[in-house]
């Protein structure tokens, strides 16, 4: 089986969840207790006026008809209006959805560059100090809640720290990039400072865990033969480490890392939370609070779909780094 | 049911790793400390004490070895007071003047107990549906592990804050939990010559707050791990010589998954449930800090706590975590030891 052929089979199976997603998510609001109705009218509003609110809504409808309208809005990513402000789900989604990449793409960076280096030098000299603090960070690491961590760097770190800003976020990346095309950098390092203290937050059960992964990985690899013979042939110790021994240790932390990346974007949810960080994570919470749901079911279903589709490209970047993944 | 092998590889890698020894006594305090909080607590854990009614105000005391000051308006003007501890009040107060101390104690109980039920709970849901799935293979695996990809679908917390949010509303969001020590010490069918401080054990709180719908989301949203984990070993184990032998020997489907394929799948699931408790302890401890868990005598509902108090009270955020760090890194390390020496192969991560 090609690349090509393990990917169209790899949609494919992607298009099947994404479906299941969308349906579980039509029928967790169908499980929730109470009227629907309850939240949006005054709770002195006469039957009538219920009953026309259920018409409007479509609620009066048979769960089959409902059902049918939802996919079919859904399909052209019409996903309703928001029941507490009355705009559009989707353009309140999608105005959100940049901060939480940002977040996001900023903690996954943050992991990859100081792990990586941690893992490879850890398992260099290991059983030396260097190893023993290394290991010692990634099990405190994996074991701290990663709100509990942003909290502790508000108080001891934001507070004391003029320069970085410990709520909000002030500009997008697209606002910095517009600044500095204008001749103005300043945006860009005020852009950067905003994300420290939340790419730290959510990025450091990362870093733990990949430090953890390359680590064990690398230890593993360079008992092989293969290793001796690159010596041998005496290339320099850091070729053999880095081009050879740790591009076979890619390949599993790859796939934890694919399957890990629920837990980013969880993370992310609660990283926003205590940030006051305008993404999508926040706008979950506050959805949740005001009982608001199809910016529930839109953010939901937002989040469910760019995971599947950021574990189609996970599989394909591991069926280019090990070929036999393909050849099933 | 232990075997002989099994036990010596346990004390081996036991005595030989100071990470697993650190991890049985974390475990173990844990157990303690959730266990006997009443005789442990040195005050009710919500007792309030902000100064009205004529009490003292003890808000907002610092740890044993702080000290703040603190402008504070008087009828003749503003005065600076200085803040001192107070050794009834080791790790401090909050907001509401409640001991930190005595909180963390009750708070273990709850992470505690959500922890080992949800993960059973999740490895009662899990290890069966994946079992069937790897036993018969083919169409019914298919199907089945289809369904546990959209499970996968879903970021655990973000599927667990959208189910909390659903179940929020229902009758069974909490229930509560009577204390046994603390009735014991009330009534008079126990002699309280038997329980040590009866007197004192007899003020404190006479149930706690267990979150029901927390356990069985954390439960919902986890106990894919475990299908997937026992599937895995089920298409091994059906492979084996003796599973053929108990099917030519007459044995149902049924009977040799009970007899044969769960006992030989036992020891990844035993691993992978000790991690997920320590996974579910901080799902919960989000969930509380979220404001979602029903209760407010719990770790991550202590931080929340913390963080919307001015800065300069910094203990009242840092206590509860620091335990909610300790107990996650006790069972992570009783997983470690777990793995390493029932099943090296196991997942990769290799411990030290």
């Amino acid at each position: 089986m090609g690349l090509a052929k393990f990917l169209i089979k790899r949609l494919l199976q992607g298009v099947v969840v994404t479906w299941g997603v969308v349906t579980v998510v039509f029928f967790l609001r169908y499980l929730t207790p109470g009227d629907p109705t309850a939240t949006l009218l005054p709770p002195d509003a006469g039957p009538e006026v219920r009953q026309r609110l259920r018409e409007n809504l479509g609620l009066d409808q048979p769960l089959y008809v409902q059902y049918y309208d939802y996919i079919t809005d859904l399909v052209v990513l019409d996903f309703g209006e928001s029941m507490s402000s009355g705009r559009e789900v989707a353009g309140l989604v999608a105005s959100r959805l940049p901060a939480t990449i940002e977040l996001a793409v900023a903690a996954t960076f943050v992991a990859v560059v100081l792990a990586i280096p941690l893992g490879v030098i850890s398992a260099r000299r290991r059983r030396e100090p260097v190893d023993y603090g290394a290991t010692l960070f990634s099990l405190i690491g994996i074991s701290t809640p990663n709100f509990w961590l942003g909290v502790m760097l508000i108080i001891f770190v934001g507070v004391h720290v003029d320069v970085i800003p410990t709520t909000g976020r002030q500009m997008g990346l697209r606002t910095a990039l517009f600044a500095l095309s204008n001749g103005s950098a300043s945006e860009l390092g005020q852009w950067a400072a905003q994300l420290v203290l939340p790419a730290i937050t959510l990025g450091t059960y990362f870093t733990a865990l990949i430090t953890r992964l390359t680590r064990s990985g690398m230890l593993e690899e360079l008992g092989q033969s293969y290793v001796t013979a690159c010596r041998a042939k005496g290339l320099p110790e850091t070729l053999t480490l880095y081009k050879h021994v740790l591009r076979n240790t890619l390949i599993p932390i790859v796939t934890v890392l694919g399957l890990q990346l629920g837990t980013l974007i969880g993370g992310a949810v609660i990283t926003e939370t205590v940030f006051a960080w305008p993404g999508l994570g926040r706008f979950l919470i506050t959805s949740i609070n005001n009982r608001d749901w199809t910016s529930i079911q839109g953010t939901i279903i937002v989040i469910g779909v760019g995971f599947v589709l950021i574990n189609i490209v996970v599989d394909s970047l591991y069926a280019y780094l090990d070929p036999r993944v393909t050849a099933e | 049911m232990i075997s002989e092998r099994v036990k010596r590889s346990l004390s081996r890698e036991f005595k030989g790793s100071r990470l697993a020894q650190l991890g049985v006594v974390l475990v173990l305090l844990l157990f303690l400390v959730a266990t006997f909080a009443p005789f442990l607590a040195l005050h009710d854990p919500t007792t309030t004490r902000i100064g009205t009614g004529g009490t003292e105000d003890l808000s907002e005391l610092p740890p044993l070895g702080f000290s703040y000051t603190e402008q504070r308006v008087t009828p003749s003007g503003s005065e600076t007071v200085e803040i001192t501890a107070r050794q009834t009040f080791p790790l401090g107060t909050n907001a509401l003047g409640q001991d930190i101390y005595s909180r963390l104690l009750y708070g273990a109980r709850v992470s505690l107990l959500v922890g080992l039920l949800g993960a059973l709970l999740a490895t009662a849901i899990g290890v069966p549906y994946g079992l069937v799935a790897g036993y018969f293979g083919d169409r019914i695996d298919d199907t089945l592990m289809r369904g546990a990809d959209v499970m996968l679908a879903f970021p655990s917390l973000v599927l667990a804050i959208a189910l909390v949010g659903v179940f929020r509303d229902s009758d069974v969001h909490t229930t509560t939990v009577p204390d046994p020590f603390v009735h014991a010490a009330r009534s008079d069918i126990v002699p309280n010559v038997l329980i040590p401080r009866a007197a004192h054990v007899a003020e404190m709180p006479a149930s706690f707050t267990f979150p029901v719908t927390v356990t069985l989301v954390v439960a919902l949203v986890n106990w894919v791990w475990f299908a997937r984990v026992a599937r895995g070993e089920a298409m091994s184990v059906r492979a084996e010589e003796f599973i053929k032998a108990a099917r030519s020997a007459g044995a149902s489907d049924w009977r040799i998954l009970r007899q044969h394929v769960l006992p030989n799948s036992l020891t990844p699931i035993i691993v992978l449930a000790t991690i997920q408790v320590a996974a579910i302890i901080l799902l919960e401890s989000a969930l509380s800090f979220l404001g979602f868990s029903g209760t407010d005598l719990t770790w991550g509902a202590d931080i929340s706590d913390g963080r919307s108090d001015q800065r300069s009270y910094w203990w009242i955020a840092t206590m509860p975590g620091l335990a909610i760090v300790l107990a996650v890194i006790g069972v992570n390390l009783l997983g470690d030891w777990l793995r390493d020496a029932l099943d090296p192969s196991i997942e990769g991560e290799g411990g030290v």
